[in-house]
């Protein structure tokens, strides 16, 4: 297993993340204590509103008014300025999003080198590193379109190139697939694991219980906690992927009709 | 770092062209606003150059003495109109006029005596114009030249009149009007000479020549019940190296003239031009306040586009962020762009006001001129309204929360 081989790179003690304020203040993130370390291809799975995203902005550096501890590569985030954070976000995390989330102003090529902008990459470097990276990918012949000519397929990769093109050590992913039919979602979860095989770390949100046959520690969320983790130490790996996911699944699936 | 700069600048041009339209009347306030500065700023320095120029053109020996002392405050040679003095009992004497006549390196002289009264011919109606009553030197001073006949000559006959050729096209319906006779408040005069057209209706003599008759002093006495009244006495120096000495000199002999009183003012170069220049500052001054007023509204309408363009591109915001951007570089890249707007309606607004200035000087005496501060004027402005009105929508945007921003659907 990566765990017991590698640093730590993300260390949550007690972390607590509210919403509202008085009566109204409910707690999304309740008291999760959760350490990741480098290599690790984490799925996180869980009923909707039990916190994934809230988490997953968390650790991307998105939203940083929270309680308790995050320490990011041995720096507690609090204490990191919010230029030091951008720089962070810039260097070291790439996002995928669920919605793509590409300017849609911008063709597939300027998307794709839209990181290396904050990096200061000089525009021809920016431009090379893009196409080379689109080529990977399979998009070479797509760079100059817009977004809206992309089918959901191409657009997610088109989003996953932009994520790692600034070779980020941790990529978030949240539900990656989540608007894609099969046939992509599996082009897509295929290039986020060898991602994962060439040794970043990779945190991804889902729904779907079939992804997680990518990862290789599955955590699921009730409420803002961790209900389960395949790499929690009373937990013998192999039981959680069937037993407790199947519960989950079918709940999953019904809360998905319902709120997506 | 730096290329992030470039990258904005790309990033301006890119989202305004997007807008094509929208950019384009966003400018527009601002190039109304900047055109109406530079027009009046050229046209208002072209105005006040007209007499200083041509101090220059008469080759910077000239010195002219006027009744009164100098005003210290601009203001009051704004607020005072100038024909109170003009015909106020003017404390030049005949006296003074022999005492600087006497003053070594003076090379010519001439007193004017202005006077303002109705000229007409025996077929015309009367014209009111501008009299002046002066001695021959003035030709030679003021570069006047005869287009027909010849310049004053008191030794011939006392009443003989030299009259500018406007005035003669408006009261003899002609140029050549020599030997005809014209009455001046009464008096018959008989036209030996008729001037050539200067077309300067604006310089140091105060007199427009093209429309006014000159007559000799004595008969100008006559005029105004024998009382001499010299509103102006023009000087030249034999050079240009002596003009300093011959104005301290003069100061002098007229102080001891006056009994200690510094009554008079010797000015020179630009100092006659000051009065006028002065006026056309305060008059171009306010004007431009007032055109100050549509840039302010340019600038209100770049605020308004760049909040709407900020609300537009909310989630792109979130992108950004999410993608590295810090709020810095998010302030910048929209306010890069606010500048784009102002910058770019200021040059085409300076470009512009040129275009309106030198159409408008086909109908005046003088053309706008060109300098550095114009120039300065119309882009510091527009800088200074870009980042005024772009501030605000900048700061909105950088402050964005990224979640927030990423939930906004476009």
């Amino acid at each position: 297993m990566a765990k017991t081989k590698t640093a730590p790179v993300i260390v949550l003690k007690d972390l607590k993340k509210s919403f509202g304020i008085g009566n109204a203040e409910h707690y999304a993130i309740d008291g999760i204590d959760l350490t990741i370390r480098k290599g690790e291809f984490i799925a996180i799975m869980g009923p909707s509103g039990c916190g994934k995203t809230t988490l997953l902005n968390i650790l991307g550096l998105l939203d940083s008014k929270i309680e308790g501890e995050y320490e990011l590569d041995d720096r507690m985030v609090a204490s990191l300025s919010a230029w030091r954070q951008a720089r962070i976000r810039s260097q070291q995390i790439g996002f995928i999003f669920q919605s793509f989330n590409l300017v849609s102003r911008l063709n597939v090529i300027e998307n794709v080198a839209l990181p290396l902008v904050y990096k200061g990459t000089t525009q021809t470097n920016r431009l090379k590193q893009a196409s080379a990276i689109l080529h990977n990918f399979h998009l070479g012949e797509r760079e100059y379109y817009m977004p809206y000519q992309l089918s959901g397929g191409q657009t997610q990769r088109v989003a996953i190139a932009r994520a790692l093109v600034n070779n980020p050590s941790i990529i978030l992913a949240d539900e990656p697939t989540g608007n894609l039919d099969s046939a992509a979602s599996h082009i897509i979860m295929e290039e986020l694991s060898d991602l994962h095989k060439r040794g970043n770390t990779i945190i991804m949100v889902t729904h779907n219980p079939r992804l997680t046959t990518y990862a290789s520690r599955v955590i699921t969320m009730l409420d803002g906690k961790i209900d389960t983790d395949t790499a929690a130490p009373n937990r013998p790996v192999d039981q959680l992927a069937s037993r407790p996911l199947g519960k989950k699944r079918k709940q999953s699936k019904r809360k998905k009709e319902i709120t997506i | 770092m730096r290329f992030l700069f470039v990258n904005h600048i790309q990033n301006a041009r890119q989202s305004l062209k997007g807008n094509r339209m929208r950019s384009t009347l966003t400018m527009l306030g601002i190039t109304i606003g900047v055109a109406s500065i530079t027009a009046i700023l050229s046209l208002s320095g072209g105005a006040s150059q007209v007499v200083s120029s041509q101090i220059e053109a008469l080759g910077g020996n000239i010195a002219v003495i006027r009744p009164g002392s100098q005003s210290e405050t601009p203001l009051q040679d704004i607020t005072q109109s100038p024909s109170p003095q003009q015909f106020s009992a003017s404390t030049l004497t005949e006296a003074d006029i022999a005492t600087v006549t006497d003053i070594a390196h003076v090379a010519a002289l001439a007193p004017m005596m202005v006077l303002s009264g109705s000229v007409k011919s025996a077929s015309s109606a009367p014209v009111n114009t501008t009299i002046v009553a002066t001695t021959p030197a003035l030709a030679k001073i003021s570069s006047l030249t005869i287009r027909d006949g010849e310049f004053l000559d008191p030794t011939l006959e006392p009443n003989t009149a030299v009259i500018g050729p406007q005035l003669s096209v408006d009261i003899f319906g002609t140029e050549d009007s020599i030997g005809k006779t014209v009455t001046i408040r009464g008096q018959s005069f008989t036209v030996t000479g008729v001037l050539k057209r200067t077309n300067t209706p604006i310089n140091y003599n105060g007199v427009d020549f093209d429309q006014s008759v000159i007559i000799n002093q004595a008969a100008g006495q006559a005029l105004n019940k024998s009382s001499l009244q010299i509103q102006q006495i023009d000087i030249r120096s034999d050079s240009v190296a002596n003009l300093n000495q011959v104005i301290i000199d003069i100061n002098k002999a007229l102080l001891k003239n006056h009994l200690g009183e510094a009554d008079f003012s010797v000015l020179s170069g630009e100092q006659i031009a000051q009065p006028t220049n002065r006026l056309f500052t305060a008059i171009a001054g306010t004007t431009t306040a007032i055109a100050a007023i549509s840039l302010l509204v340019g600038g209100v309408g770049i605020m308004n586009i760049m909040l709407v363009s900020v609300a537009e591109r909310t989630r792109e915001i979130g992108i950004r962020k999410a993608l590295g951007a810090g709020n810095g570089d998010i302030m910048a890249q929209f306010l890069i762009e606010s500048l784009a707007l102002s910058i770019g309606g200021g040059i085409s607004g300076y470009l512009i006001g040129y275009v309106v200035s030198f159409s408008i000087s086909t109908l005046l005496p003088f053309y706008p001129i060109f300098t550095w501060e114009i120039a300065g004027t119309a882009v510091a402005v527009s800088i200074i309204i870009g980042t005024l009105f772009g501030l605000y929508p900048a700061i909105r945007a950088s402050r964005k929360d990224p979640i927030d921003a990423l939930r906004q659907y476009d």
